[in-house]
C-alpha cells in the first residue's frame, strides 16, 4: 500500500489528537465537583473567596470567559511541562537562529508594498476557513463580511492583492474565526496546554482546531482534488505557501516576541499565560 | 505670501488651540487623561531634535516623564502580588512597588523608543463601571496590522484617572505578572522577589548602557 508520507504524518497527528482529547476529559472530569483540592490554601478558587482580599484585584472589565484556571496562579493545567519546556527551548531557538535572521533578510530585499501585497493575497486565499468557523458557530454579520469581503478583494483588490475593502466596516468581521475558537464558543474547554515543535503554543482543544483548519483550507483541497500547478506538484505548493506565509507574517512581527520574554521573568510562563488569556479573549468575542 | 509659511501658522495655531483645548478640559475624562500624554510621546518620539546623536537618554527622559504620572504603581503590584499582597510588609509593599516601576518603565519605554516605526494611535471610546473604573480603548495602526490595546483605569482619592491595567490583544499585563509571580512567591519570600526584580533591572540597565558608547561612535 502506497501512502503519502504527509498524509501518513498528519494521521498520526490526528489519531494522538484524539487520544490526548479523550486522555484530557477523562483527567479533567474528577477534580471539577470535588471541589477545593488537597492544599486548601494556596489553590482556592479566587471567585469563591468572599474574603475582603479577594477584591483587592477585583476588575469589572475583566470578563468572566469559561476558564480552565487550575488555581489562582496556574492559567491551565501543564502536565506535559517537561517536554513542552524543552519545546520552548528548541522553538526559542528556531526562531532566532533561523525565522528571525531570514524574516530580516527578507523584509531588507522585498519593499513593504509586496509584502503587504502576499499578506493580503493568503489572507484572501484563507477565507473558507474562516467563513466555515463563522457559519458553524452562527455569526451570521461576520459569514456575510468575510463573503462581501472576499469578493470586493478578489475583483477591485486584483485577487485579493489589495484590500479595498477595509474602509467599509460592514466588510470587516471583528475577529479571524478558526476552528479552535469554534470549539471553544460552544463549551469545549482548553484541556491542557501543549507547545508544539515548530507551531508553539497550542492546547488540546487547540490542536484539534488546527485539524479542522487543515481540512477546511483551500490548499488541502486543492490536494485532495489532486489539481497540479504545472511544474509543481500540489503538496510542493501547499509547503511554500506555508513557507512564504510563515516568513512574509514573521517580517511584520519581528521585535514582538523579543518584547514579550525581555518582559517576563518567567518568559515559558509568560508566554503559555498570554497564549491562554489571547484566546479566550478571542473565544468570547 | 510663500503658502508653506502660511500653513505653517495654521498648523501652528491649530496646535496650539488643540493645546489650550486640552489643557482646560484635563481633569475628569479617563479618555483625554490619556489621550494627551499619548500624543505627546508620539510627538517626541518624531522630534528630530532627539535624532541627534547623544539624545537617546533625553529622549527617554522626556517619554518617561510624560508617561509615569498616567499609571498607579502602587494598585498595580498590589493586583499583580493578589493574594500574596498580605503576606508583604509596609516597606516591602513599598520597595516592591518602586521596583516593579523601574522594571516596566526600562522595558516598554525602551521597546516604545527602539521600535517606533511610524504607528499611529486610533481612539475608539470609553466604558465605564461604578463611576470609578474605566476602559478606554485604542487601536495601534501598523504597517499591516492593527493592535487593540485598552487602558483599564481607576479614579483615585484626588479625582484623577489612572491606569491599573494594560491590556494588549486581549492579554492583560497585570494577569500575565500575576501567574508569573504567584510561582515565585510559592518558592520565595516577599524578598526574595523584590531581588530577582532588582537584579533584572540591573541587567536591564547595564544592558542600556553599554551599546549606546558603540552607536555614538559613528
Amino acid at each position: 500500500m502506497r501512502c503519502h508520507p504527509v498524509k501518513s504524518v498528519l494521521w498520526i497527528f490526528f489519531c494522538w489528537g484524539l487520544a490526548l482529547t479523550c486522555f484530557s476529559c477523562a483527567a479533567s472530569r474528577p477534580p471539577a465537583p470535588s471541589g477545593p483540592s488537597s492544599s486548601p490554601g494556596a489553590d482556592a478558587p479566587v471567585s469563591s473567596d468572599p474574603g475582603a482580599e479577594s477584591s483587592d484585584w477585583y476588575d469589572p472589565f475583566d470578563d468572566a470567559a469559561p476558564s480552565d484556571a487550575v488555581s489562582p496562579h496556574t492559567p491551565i493545567a501543564d502536565p506535559l511541562s517537561g517536554f513542552n519546556r524543552a519545546m520552548f527551548v528548541f522553538n526559542d531557538k528556531l526562531y532566532f537562529w533561523v525565522l528571525k535572521p531570514v524574516a530580516i533578510g527578507y523584509r531588507t530585499v522585498m519593499p513593504t508594498p509586496v509584502r503587504k501585497g502576499i499578506k493580503n493575497v493568503i489572507t484572501n486565499f484563507m477565507m473558507p476557513i474562516r467563513l466555515v468557523n463563522c457559519l458553524i458557530q452562527g455569526k451570521g454579520a461576520a459569514a456575510k463580511a468575510e463573503v462581501g469581503r472576499f469578493l470586493v478583494n478578489t475583483t477591485y483588490g486584483i485577487g485579493g492583492l489589495f484590500n479595498p475593502a477595509q474602509n467599509y466596516p460592514a466588510l470587516n468581521p471583528p475577529d479571524e474565526e478558526d476552528f479552535g475558537q469554534t470549539l471553544g464558543h460552544y463549551g469545549m474547554g482548553n484541556g491542557f496546554y501543549i507547545v508544539w515543535p515548530f507551531m508553539g503554543p497550542s492546547t488540546v482543544r487547540d490542536t484539534l482546531g488546527a485539524i479542522g483548519d487543515w481540512a477546511a483550507n483551500p490548499l488541502t483541497i486543492i490536494r485532495l482534488s489532486n489539481a497540479d500547478a504545472g511544474f509543481l506538484s500540489e503538496s510542493e505548493t501547499a509547503w511554500i505557501v506555508r513557507g512564504v506565509d510563515t516568513v512574509n507574517s514573521a517580517s511584520f512581527r519581528i521585535g514582538d516576541y523579543e518584547a514579550l520574554k525581555e518582559a517576563a521573568i518567567d518568559p515559558y510562563e509568560a508566554v503559555r499565560d498570554a497564549y491562554i488569556q489571547h484566546r479566550n479573549s478571542r473565544i468570547a468575542r | 505670501m510663500n503658502p508653506r509659511f502660511f500653513s505653517g501658522m495654521v498648523l501652528l495655531m491649530t496646535v496650539w488651540l488643540v493645546g489650550f483645548a486640552s489643557t482646560a478640559m484635563a481633569g475628569d475624562d479617563p479618555l483625554s487623561t490619556i489621550r494627551n500624554p499619548i500624543d505627546k510621546v508620539i510627538t517626541i518620539l518624531n522630534d528630530p531634535q532627539y535624532r541627534a546623536p547623544g539624545q537617546e537618554s533625553r529622549q527617554r527622559d522626556a517619554i518617561w516623564d510624560t508617561m509615569i504620572p498616567l499609571f498607579d504603581f502602587m494598585e498595580i503590584s498590589q493586583r499583580t502580588v493578589a493574594q500574596h499582597w498580605n503576606t508583604f510588609s509596609k516597606t516591602e509593599k513599598s520597595d516592591f512597588s518602586d521596583i516593579f516601576s523601574r522594571f516596566l518603565g526600562n522595558i516598554y519605554i525602551d521597546k516604545i523608543q527602539g521600535e517606533y516605526h511610524d504607528e499611529k494611535v486610533q481612539y475608539l471610546g470609553q466604558n465605564f463601571h461604578e463611576d470609578i473604573y474605566a476602559e478606554v480603548k485604542t487601536l495601534i495602526l501598523r504597517q499591516a496590522t492593527q493592535i487593540p490595546v485598552n487602558y483599564r483605569m481607576l479614579k483615585n482619592n484626588a479625582g484623577q484617572w489612572r491606569i491599573y491595567d494594560i491590556v494588549i490583544e486581549g492579554v492583560s499585563l497585570v494577569k500575565n505578572y500575576r501567574s508569573q509571580f504567584a510561582s515565585l512567591l510559592q518558592k520565595n519570600k516577599p524578598t526574595g522577589l523584590i531581588r530577582i526584580l532588582h537584579e533584572k533591572v540591573a541587567h536591564h540597565e547595564t544592558e542600556l548602557v553599554n551599546p549606546q558608547p558603540e552607536k555614538q561612535k559613528k
